[in-house]
């Protein structure tokens, strides 16, 4: 309990943080290639229908404007991107770029310009003009959004009782309704395609898993697998919009076939908004009952999630609802809303993070209506096994977690009614909401070789958007072969590679880092059968290296999660508190203590622990208080989209996060018993926030985000 | 166009050093053409040569950049951050949105932060710039870069130059006297993983050392 | 963007002949007019680099405080005149944009910044500023950071400016230069309201140019706040910020100053709460009664009806911490 807060500076700085802070480490944008050629997108201004002409010839007269493409005159792409949202129902799949005259979504890309320049591609790209055969589109979420809905979603579920919660003694039943948000990751979305023979693709590309978009690229473009490379060394964030090739990817290719040059394309961030996904706009309606002395009686969680007209994205929302609490009965329900926009898809904690948002804040207000502390109503529904399918947890210490944030944010300073405390004139609140993500492993190759000067290279495809996956996967194998992290390599992002999944889920260390400690213990015993004797411990292995006459000593292992993967349930489990201070005249809200405890198994690397789970904090308080794509329906078309009027949270908006992990190993899971932390980082802060403005104000905001206007 | 005869002057390495109007006395060629771009645009759709058009719409720009003297021939039209970027290959300093509000392009002008997307290189001319690559003396690391490293000031490390940069300027104008100050001053530099407690503590941590910056 | 000329004249004169013409505009520090060009909602054929001009002092004079049109905001913000005599000034400079942009934007600059409306961003949608003819775009659109005073039915538009809201309640005059001589016009006179011309943001006249600003001295010094509103702590355009400023003796108000920002398409006086204020206690019931009476010719549209009560709860907060009561 009384375990010291870790600080920013303790545990092992990062192994790439010297590139990062020199400004030497490269992102896919910066392999300026020789010769390269620049290209733009053009986006079309219409929601729907079709493009009617196309004037293209100022574009192509432009200085330096090596071609434009559009459907009329583009190479046409062999194969398809296959979809990674849910199976397309009878809709037309991913977007296909330049192939027909059809407009989608406002932005659907209608044109490249390809020039020698990045100033030309981008003034050629003003000068293409479209008119269009305009069609009636639809970009808004009813008002009685239930009604018309599409049926796909998933089947309707039900434990015990359907909607039982309505017997209960005490109850309550709100809607809740979250916006669309956007992931944009300060590295905008590029790639550099270079055709190095007609058949052999290089490209260096945003993405989170190399080898998934040398797969779907190799698909695409009928290649095969070994002829496309893949490399992204650096990825500048990407949250989930880097879990899929996108069109902007398939046209640059497209560009570099055409002018027979490198190709790059960045997006521009108004691009960003309508090109690589974003989390849907979400409703939700949570019903929820309980005994008077707060024992759950049952809980409804509905939700209907935003997709594309051509493409079905469902997330997990009502998740939360069948997993976080021990209710007798439950019931969800799930649908989703087709409108003229883009494919939303997977952002940080998807799912789960609007789902928490919705049953956290619930229980808050059931915590109000049955005067009852908000911890000791989630402790009385605390869930031992799993309430969905009855397993029994591989490790859940989220009780503990509570303790801990508990005392670190002072919650014995809390009022039990609202609106009851201020400070220097502003009002004082605070909240607390718990999130839980499933813990994965999933199947990753090693290389791993040790070397006569006594270094240690590992290697494998993986990407790394930012965690801190080298530095993990270094002081694992550190660990595991007893050597200084200093004299261990890690290479990664490179299709080439060993197999590794994408990174997402936040199951990158539970995956690799599996497989870096399988490696290292046979690469180990390696080196101890070449001393025999059953060799000792700590293997000279320079020594052994010599003795031997061997240049170096290398595994190639395969890292697979086993039975007890399937036999428990295993979750990641967090929880944010938070106190704010809201300024009762301008309604202003200043987030002015958190404190976040996770339970996601050992932790490997301090320092970049604590950063995500920080950084995880600071995502949600954005979810909170600010994020909202905003669109004028009236001509589909975003009005916000860039970082001026898309407010992020700045530096002025976050105070200190204390961040702090239970830290006891996961025994089932894998064998280094770490489970991911990315998602819960971030699901459950958004709840934390509005409960405690709850607290703060007696005003419940049940639309994200929590605007000033919203409290005045 | 590789097989078209460029016409610029023999001496047309010249070109990027001299003025405007040097080049255009020294070619025929272009005396003809009128002075307006737009005049030498439609020159070059009308196939005249492009070439042409590169030249004349380009410009001289004498900069130093990280100590080191750039003599380049420019567009008016190219920003500081992709003359950086694209054309001296200094890709550390980032573009996140090219429009002044991120902060991911932040470099020094003569000492002073400024956000590259939104200067135009022409305006540059005399001037000294510092990006992230100037920070360092050799391998030894700034100490703003060291303590970013040992408070983990990032985790994607795309915001991270022009964190560091402004970072930097930061505690020179004096705006790094407490942790409220320096969290107002560092707000120019958005970071969407959420690094700002630790930037805030690396600033600090600089602060309080006493060292120069 | 569009290829363009780039000149820097060494003189006014030079300066002056160079704009003459209406393709030609002046570039300061650029942070405006190099985004707008990006956007294509400007595209001038050339560029007049005004930073070889003389233009960067401040100084006393008999006027009061002169600043000139290319004194920086970040200098501004934190000159040792300004922070003595017009601490306010100095508030609002440093409640806008960020410390980068501050240390290229100018005096000059920040008067003739666009409005941020989206409407008028984006080359396709409808703007009567941007294109006159197309119609406004906000009006039956997204307008939260819009209007609630002055606007026409052609815009909805406001000025995104926190310095000049504190220039406008200081009673600064603006020095203008133009081939005729130059002139002077106080500070709430410059900007304009859209009327059946809201592609005019202000009353400059095409071969003009500002010189500077100079601010009367006065006794606010002591009692002046400057408070933004907006949705996050910093670095965002203000939904309503108020800038107040009181001239206290005595247990008594002599003389009040009040203007806001994020309301209309200029800096907004707030005349009436002024006169009301004149000659009264600083206690906080008259403070809410001047907020009111600011508010009675505000109208609200569709998503911007919030600032109908966020604005006077502004207007009170900020001169409770200019009277010294919070
Ligand atoms: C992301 C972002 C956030 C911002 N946030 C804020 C904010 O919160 N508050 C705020 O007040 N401002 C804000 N700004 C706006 C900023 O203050 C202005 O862009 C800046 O003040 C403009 O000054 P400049 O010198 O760069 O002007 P420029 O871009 O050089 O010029 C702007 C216009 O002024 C004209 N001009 C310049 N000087 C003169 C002169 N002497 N005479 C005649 N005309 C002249 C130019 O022709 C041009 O039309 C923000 C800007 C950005 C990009
Ligand atoms: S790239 Fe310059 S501020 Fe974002
Ligand atoms: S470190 Fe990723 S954006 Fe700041």
């Amino acid at each position: 309990m009384n375990k010291p807060i870790p600080t920013s500076a303790d545990g092992m700085s990062r192994v790439d943080g010297r590139a990062k802070v020199t400004g030497a480490a490269k992102y896919s944008a910066e392999y300026n290639q020789p010769n390269m050629a620049y290209a733009v997108l053009v986006g079309s201004t219409i929601t729907k229908g079709t493009v009617a002409t196309i004037d293209t010839k100022a574009a192509s007269a432009a200085p330096g404007v090596l071609a434009v493409l559009t459907y009329l005159n583009s190479p046409k792409v062999p194969g398809h991107i296959p979809t990674k949202a849910q199976k397309p129902s009878s809709k037309s799949g991913p977007l296909k770029v330049f192939y027909d005259n059809k407009i989608l979504y406002n932005g659907h890309p209608i044109a490249m310009v390809v020039a020698d320049t990045f100033e030309r591609a981008q003034y050629g790209a003003s000068l293409v003009k479209a008119t269009y055969n305009k069609e009636a589109h639809d970009t808004q979420p009813p008002k009685n959004i239930t009604q018309g809905v599409g049926a796909w979603g998933g089947k309707d579920f039900t434990k015990g009782t359907v909607d039982a919660w309505k017997t209960a003694p005490i109850k309550l039943e709100q809607e809740y309704t979250h916006p669309s948000d956007v992931h944009n990751p300060m590295e905008l979305h590029a790639i550099i395609a270079r055709w190095d023979t007609p058949d052999k693709l290089t490209v260096w590309d945003k993405t989170q898993g190399t080898q998934a978009t040398r797969d779907d690229i190799a698909k695409a473009f009928k290649l095969k697998k070994e002829d496309v490379q893949v490399n992204s060394q650096f990825v500048g964030g990407a949250f989930g919009s880097a879990l899929q090739v996108w069109p902007h990817e398939v046209a640059a290719i497209l560009g570099a076939q055409v002018v027979k040059r490198p190709v790059k394309l960045v997006l521009s961030r108004p691009d960003m908004f309508t090109s690589v996904g974003y989390r849907p706009y979400t409703w939700q309606k949570i019903g929820i009952g309980a005994t008077t002395d707060g024992k759950l009686v049952g809980i409804t969680h509905e939700a209907v999630g935003q997709t594309s007209s051509f493409e079905d994205f469902a997330e997990g929302p009502i998740n939360t609802s069948k997993g976080l609490y021990a209710s007798p009965n439950i019931t969800t329900r799930y649908k989703l809303l087709s409108l003229d926009v883009n494919t939303p898809t997977w952002m940080r904690g998807p799912g789960e993070a609007t789902g928490a948002f919705a049953l956290e804040s619930a229980m808050d207000e059931l915590s109000y209506a049955l005067k009852m502390d908000p911890i000791d109503l989630r402790m009385k529904n605390y869930a031992k096994t799993d309430p969905d399918n009855g397993k029994e947890y591989s490790s859940k210490f989220l009780d503990e977690a509570y303790a801990m944030g508990a005392a670190q944010i002072g919650w014995e300073n809390r009022q039990a009614q609202p609106r009851a405390a201020s400070q220097n004139g502003w009002l004082v609140g605070y909240g607390m909401a718990g999130g839980m993500f499933g813990a994965y492993r999933d199947v990753a190759v090693i290389k791993a070789m040790m070397k006569a000067d006594g270094t240690l290279t590992i290697q494998s495809a993986v990407s790394d958007i930012g965690p801190g996956t080298g530095t993990a996967m270094v002081l694992i194998a550190a660990n595991k072969m007893g050597i200084d992290a200093g004299k261990i390599k890690f290479e990664m992002g490179d299709s080439s590679l060993p197999d590794a999944p994408m990174q997402g889920g936040s199951a990158t260390v539970s995956a690799v880092g599996s497989a870096v400690h399988d490696a290292c213990t046979v690469l180990k015993e390696k080196f101890q059968q070449l001393m025999g004797n059953g060799g000792t411990d700590k293997p000279d292995y320079v020594k052994i290296l010599k003795d031997n006459n061997l240049p170096s000593l290398e595994v190639l292992t395969k890292s697979a999660p086993g039975p007890d993967n399937q036999k428990y349930s295993m979750q990641s489990w967090s929880v944010h508190f938070v106190k704010v201070l809201v300024h009762p005249a301008t309604g202003v809200v200043k987030i002015d203590k958190v404190a976040c405890v996770a339970d996601c198994g050992k932790i490997i690397s301090p320092k970049t622990a604590r950063s995500q789970v920080v950084g995880g904090a600071i995502g949600g308080i954005g979810m909170a208080l600010m994020e909202e794509g905003i669109i004028d329906h009236r001509y589909g078309r975003y009005v916000n989209n860039n970082f001026a009027d898309y407010h992020v949270p700045v530096n002025a908006d976050i105070p200190q996060i204390d961040a702090m992990f239970v830290n006891k190993p996961d025994p089932y899971i894998n064998p280094i018993g770490a489970k991911g932390m990315a998602e819960i980082a971030l699901i459950g802060m958004a709840p934390a926030v509005a409960n405690a403005v709850y607290n703060a104000t007696g005003k419940r905001v049940r639309d994200l985000p929590i605007t000033p206007d919203k409290l005045i | 166009m590789s097989d078209k005869k460029p016409i610029i002057p023999p001496n047309g390495e010249g070109i990027s050093n001299g003025t405007r109007r040097d080049f255009i006395k020294q070619t025929t060629v272009l005396t003809a053409v009128a002075m307006a771009p737009g005049t030498v645009v439609k020159a070059a759709s009308d196939h005249i040569d492009e070439q042409i058009a590169a030249v004349f719409e380009k410009m001289p720009l004498k900069m130093e950049v990280n100590g080191k003297l750039q003599n380049l021939s420019v567009e008016p039209r190219s920003t500081l951050l992709d003359i950086l970027r694209e054309q001296l290959d200094l890709t550390g300093t980032k573009k996140g949105c090219d429009h002044g509000q991120c902060g991911a392009c932040t470099v020094h002008v003569d000492g002073h932060r400024v956000n590259s997307c939104l200067t135009l290189g022409v305006m540059v001319n005399g001037k000294k710039i510092t990006t992230i690559e100037g920070l360092a003396k050799g391998d030894e690391l700034h100490p703003m870069q060291e303590a970013f490293l040992k408070h983990d000031g990032f985790q994607c490390g795309y915001c991270t130059p022009g964190q560091i940069m402004s970072a930097v300027a930061c505690i020179r104008e004096g705006h790094a006297n407490s942790e409220g100050e320096i969290r107002e001053y560092m707000s120019g530099n958005i970071c969407r993983c959420g690094a700002y407690p630790n930037i805030v503590n690396a600033i600090q941590e600089v602060k309080a050392g006493g060292q120069t910056v | 963007m569009k290829q363009f000329q780039y000149i820097r004249p060494a003189s006014q004169a030079a300066v002056l002949d160079a704009i003459a013409k209406s393709g030609s505009k002046i570039i300061a520090g650029g942070t405006n007019l190099v985004d707008l060009m990006k956007k294509g909602v400007m595209s001038p054929d050339k560029l007049v680099d005004i930073n070889s001009l003389p233009l960067n002092t401040i100084n006393t004079s008999p006027k009061g405080l002169h600043i000139g049109a290319l004194v920086l905001n970040s200098v501004l913000s934190e000159n040792s005149l300004v922070l003595d005599k017009h601490p306010l000034l100095s508030m609002a400079l440093k409640a806008g944009a960020s410390p980068q942009l501050r240390n290229m934007a100018t005096v000059g600059g920040n008067m003739m910044q666009r409005t941020r409306c989206a409407y008028f961003y984006d080359t396709t949608m409808p703007c009567n500023k941007r294109t006159p003819g197309t119609g406004c775009g906000a009006m039956g659109g997204y307008n939260r950071m819009h209007a609630i005073f002055g606007s026409s039915p052609q815009c909805i538009a406001v000025h995104p400016s926190d310095m000049c809201v504190a220039l406008a309640a200081l009673g600064a005059t603006v020095t203008i230069a133009g081939k005729k001589g130059e002139r002077h016009i106080p500070f709430t006179e410059f900007h304009r309201l859209p009327g059946e011309h809201p592609e005019m943001d202000n009353h400059l006249a095409t071969g003009e140019m500002i010189l500077g600003v100079d601010i009367p001295d006065n006794n606010f010094a002591k009692n002046s706040y400057y408070l933004k509103v907006r949705d996050r702590q910093s670095y965002a355009f203000a939904l309503v910020s108020v800038a107040a400023a009181l001239d206290l003796r005595g247990g008594v108000i002599k003389e009040a100053r009040l203007a806001m920002g994020g309301v209309a398409h200029k800096p907004w006086r707030l005349f009436d709460a002024e006169k009301f204020l004149a000659g009264k206690a600083p206690t906080e019931e008259n403070f809410n009664k001047a907020a009111q009476l600011a508010m009675q010719s505000a109208k609200a549209y569709e998503y911007n009806a919030f600032k109908l009560k966020l604005a006077p709860a502004t207007i009170a907060e900020a001169l409770k911490h200019a009277g010294g009561l919070a």
